[in-house]
């Protein structure tokens, strides 16, 4: 069973919730992660929501030299083992859509990992401009 | 000329013995590293020259042959006329016209050059005769001494590569495995781990590759037997791999040689060219299925290197570094191959053991250390040099009986067997046998087998110093306990040297040497403590005598001692003139007077005064 | 090995070497602990956790007396080795050692020899540093002290090490570590830095990643990401009317 987002930005508002859903989903040590997805304005009051988009011939996996960037067969997700990274910062400038990003408040990489299967940013999301649905 | 077969080999063998004993008048020179040092090879250029020119019948120049180390390196140098076995010592080169002169043309011994007995005073002629070499038995050091290493002719002449070719053609690799296994031959290397256990678990691991070691890394000071083996009969080596190469199934042996032993490499390469060139390395060895090659590495110079995993990791051309053997190298050794690694001494009693049988090899020795031991005599003992004996002799036996005892009427205090990370025994530990138990039971351990004899002029604590200094030097400081450790027992053993010390001081010492012994990675960082630890065992009041009465027994510590000068000052001047600080004045037949404000205990008097008239207190 | 498994029934066992992208190498020894097994009659082994493989019926004692003396004296030493590393006094403060008991090591640094930095550049496949000299002289250092030819500014031995002892700077476009310096690939929409020009190639030819996704920062490709998909959404609204 594959599931996938589906976004329509012409539904995305802006508001953020995604971001706040994801940043306290991925809360360490009482602090909350840096949010693996934006809203980006591209018109006035027109915005679409980034992420990872979990790509099959992955830039982050091919660049990392630890192997710290695996496939989690089970949800598709791409996740990053932080016990294995470095920190070398290659997946960051790799990733031709910018998802890999730095996270300075806990010093370290983080990417999209779409929950472990239920991404909390789509189910937030309060316009369903952002959805995670079941395909075909 | 290939020898292809056994058949062939012992015609060869034929040939080799006819030509060696054709020559009835042997002039034996001993080219080992020692009498190198003192000028062997002029003497050997001189007989050389000086046959020639006379021209006498029988004796040719092909008589004078340059043999390895003899042992006896405190008389070198040192030579041997065959068949009367007449030794002379100290040989000058201006000796050597009389000797060919007298002894070789008219049969006259010149007494003043023979061996003199230090206790019946009387001159000894046949070197069998004398205590040193009548006391030993020989196995590993059967042919050093007695052939030149660098002619293959010599070694099959005295039945070299006779246990290779029985191994080869009459046994299984079980079989060989089990007669090393029934011998109880136990590694020479220190550990004394069973060899014949070892190569059962290597040939039983299964692999495209297995891979036969000879470690020649000996690096402890004081220690110089696989020097010697590798340098004065480097075939018994080669010739022991190949046994072994045979019985775990190897194609690819390697011999670990450090780069000091330059007379070792040179006479190991060329025992190896010869032994290809007549087909005793190289492919279908005498014809069998054993393909086996030898290939010499040099080592750097790491006292580390000696062991297993660092000097596997040092042929790979990696960092001489050990690793955890928590899987053995024997299953994962060279490149992650089985490995078999042996010590040099191993490898030459191997042949004997195949040749001779493994119930000849027990009747020597103990019946948990069979066979003999070659052991290093160095420091403070009348005859320093190489001796084997068999195992189970007592160390008083080593050191008075064929040692000699200690120089200058001194007494003795303790001896050190097995190098830095060994021990030191005290007077009372002399009736204590020399084998691998009892070593380790009392707080030393058989190591390679160099022994430093110390007198009574000794500081047991500067010795701990002294060895905890090299072991810093020579940690490869991959883990903390060993690298901080041993740095830190340094510290604090200088510290006590200075009359710095305290008892918490030593504590913490006796503390910290608990950790390094199990916290470090490898044999060297486990055994590092033990200078200290041997040391504080038997001569802890010596310790206390540093710490509590600022004094140091052995009249070593600068800071702790104080010379005078008692009566028995002639008033000879010597100690004046020696002295770098003019501490000392007088004038000549008057007792001379020491500022002891100006002195700085440097020992220069004391080391020129020919009276005992300097007290070290 | 071993080390993992404690770690994942929850037992705090301290390691200041070990890292899962690099191979363990026992050189901290502060992982190590007590085993024994019942057929071994009360012979007990103190083995590094880290490189001891697992086996059946092993029975791990993590913190007997022995095991807490010995790290103990470890940090000890670390403590007269490292005298300003806050990592070995916070990890130190821990077992009770404030003050160490030793004498403190002459022009003492914070690096405690782990080969972390090492280990992790051969992983890469450069190299490009080492352990040079022996013992208590050791020092990690590229080859012969002069500038690593290897070293592509990548920082992984930086970030890597446990006491952060191995310095750099990114200044004017450029980076320094090892007496090296680096172009700096920066944005070419914004000019933030990215990554060393010698890291990125190395990417591009060992991974097969194409050049121009490293020419933008991770916020300008983003933007662009946006920027493309708003104009789709543009034209489908154009479409519409």
């Amino acid at each position: 069973m594959m599931f996938r987002f589906e976004v329509n930005p012409s539904l995305c508002t802006g508001c953020r919730t995604c971001e706040l859903a994801c940043a306290f989903t991925h809360t360490k040590n009482q602090k909350p992660g840096r949010s693996r997805i934006y809203p980006i304005g591209y018109a006035k009051d027109e915005y679409v929501p980034v992420t990872c988009l979990q790509c099959d011939e992955a830039a982050c996996i091919k660049s990392c030299m630890f192997d710290a960037l695996r496939r989690n067969e089970e949800t598709g997700a791409i996740e990053l083992n932080l016990e294995r990274c470095v920190k070398c910062e290659a997946c960051v400038a790799a990733c031709p859509f910018g998802c890999a990003l730095i996270d300075n408040v806990h010093e370290e990489i983080v990417k999209c990992d779409l929950c472990g299967g239920s991404p909390a940013c789509a189910q937030f999301c309060p316009t369903k401009a952002l959805e995670y649905k079941k395909i075909a | 000329m290939r020898i292809e077969s056994i058949d062939q080999l012992n015609q060869w063998r034929e040939k080799c013995r006819t030509e060696f004993e054709a020559q009835k008048r042997r002039i034996l020179i001993c080219l080992g590293t020692a009498c190198r040092a003192n000028g062997a090879i002029e003497v050997y250029e001189e007989f050389k020259k000086v046959l020639a020119e006379k021209n006498i019948n029988d004796v040719s120049v092909e008589a004078v042959t340059k043999t390895g180390c003899h042992g006896y390196c405190a008389l070198g140098p040192l030579v041997i006329l065959e068949p009367e076995g007449t030794f002379y010592t100290k040989v000058k080169k201006i000796n050597i016209p009389e000797i060919v002169e007298k002894t070789i043309e008219n049969g006259e011994i010149i007494q003043r050059l023979l061996y003199k007995d230090a206790n019946t005073k009387k001159r000894v002629a046949d070197y069998n005769e004398i205590p040193f070499y009548a006391r030993q038995q020989r196995i590993a050091l059967r042919n050093a001494g007695n052939i030149d290493p660098n002619q293959i002719e010599h070694y099959i002449a005295v039945g070299g590569y006779q246990g290779m070719a029985k191994a080869l053609t009459q046994m299984k690799p079980q079989e060989v495995i089990d007669e090393v296994s029934k011998s109880g031959l136990r590694g020479r290397g220190g550990g004394g781990f069973p060899t014949g256990r070892k190569w059962a678990t290597c040939a039983k691991v299964e692999s495209d590759i297995h891979y036969v070691i000879c470690n020649g890394d000996e690096g402890d000071p004081g220690a110089f037997m696989d020097r010697t083996l590798m340098g004065s009969d480097p075939h018994s080596v080669l010739e022991g791999m190949i046994i072994c190469a045979h019985a775990v199934g190897s194609i690819k042996g390697y011999i670990y040689v450090r780069e000091e032993y330059p007379l070792a490499v040179i006479n190991l390469k060329k025992a190896i060219e010869d032994a290809r060139e007549f087909g005793l390395l190289g492919d279908n060895i005498l014809g069998s299925d054993l393909c086996f090659d030898i290939q010499v590495n040099r080592g750097g110079g790491a006292f580390v290197c000696g062991e297993s995993s660092a000097l596997m990791k040092s042929v790979a051309g990696e960092i001489g570094e050990p690793r955890a053997k928590y899987i053995h190298s024997v299953v994962q050794g060279l490149y992650n191959k089985p490995t078999v690694l042996n010590n040099v001494e191993s490898f030459a009693t191997v042949p004997m053991i195949i040749e001779k049988g493994a119930d000849w090899f027990t009747s020597f020795g103990t019946p948990k250390s069979p066979g003999t031991k070659v052991f290093s005599l160095a420091g403070k003992i009348m005859n320093s040099g190489l001796v084997e004996v068999p195992m189970g002799i007592t160390l008083r036996e080593i050191i008075f009986d064929i040692g000699g005892g200690i120089p200058n009427k001194r007494k003795f205090k303790a001896v050190q067997t097995g190098g830095p990370s060994g021990g030191c025994l005290p007077a009372e530990k002399l009736d204590l046998p020399c084998d691998f138990d009892s070593l380790t039971a009392a707080g030393s351990m058989m190591g390679s087998g160099g022994m430093v004899i110390m007198d009574d002029r000794t500081c047991m604590v500067e010795i701990a110093r002294y060895f905890l200094g090299f072991l810093v030097m020579e940690s490869c400081g991959k883990c903390v306990p060993c690298r901080e450790g041993l740095y830190q027992l340094y510290q604090l053993c200088t510290k006590i040297c200075e009359g710095k010390g305290t008892e918490e001081d030593l504590e913490l010492m006796e503390k910290l040497s608990k950790t390094i012994e199990i916290g470090s990675l490898c044999g060297l960082g486990k055994s590092g403590p033990n200078p200290f630890v041997s040391t504080l065992l038997y001569f802890r009041d010596e310790y206390l005598a540093h710490i509590r009465d600022k004094k140091c027994p052995g009249g070593v510590c600068r800071n702790l001692i104080t010379f005078t000068i008692n009566d028995d000052c002639t008033g000879c001047l010597a100690c004046i003139k020696a002295c770098p600080t003019e501490a000392i004045t007088g004038e000549k037949k008057k007792k001379h007077i020491l500022d002891q404000e100006l002195c700085t205990q440097c020992g220069s008097c004391y080391a020129v005064c020919k009276f005992d008239a300097i007290d070290i207190t | 090995m071993l080390l993992a498994v404690i770690r994942r029934e929850g037992v705090d066992v301290p390691a200041l070497c070990e890292h899962e992208a690099i191979e363990p190498c026992g050189s901290c020894r502060l992982c190590m602990v007590e085993i024994t097994k019942k057929e071994w009659d009360g012979w007990k082994n103190h083995v590094t956790s880290c490189l001891y493989p697992v086996e059946d019926g092993l029975i791990v004692s993590t913190h007997t007396d022995q095991v807490m003396e010995i790290r103990k004296t470890i940090l000890d030493l670390y403590m007269a080795r490292c005298p300003g590393s806050e990592v070995i006094q916070k990890m130190a403060e821990e077992y009770g050692i404030y003050k160490t008991s030793y004498i403190t090591v002459p022009d003492a640094d914070n690096c405690i020899m782990c080969y972390a930095c090492t280990r992790i550049c051969e992983v890469l496949g450069k190299s490009a540093i080492a352990a040079v000299e022996r013992g208590h002289r050791k020092v990690i250092a590229p080859p012969f002290g002069d500038v690593p030819p290897d070293c592509i500014g990548c920082l992984s031995c930086a970030h890597i090490c446990p006491t952060d002892v191995i310095k750099w700077n990114d200044e004017d476009g450029t980076r320094t570590i090892w007496k090296k310096n680096f172009e700096l690939i920066t944005c070419k929409e914004c000019g933030k830095n990215i990554i060393s020009r010698e890291f990125a190639d190395y990417i591009i030819e060992k991974r097969e990643v194409p050049a121009e996704y490293f020419e933008t920062c991770d916020d300008c490709k983003r933007a662009e990401v946006a920027r493309k998909m708003g104009s789709l959404v543009t034209r489908a609204k154009e479409v519409s009317l």
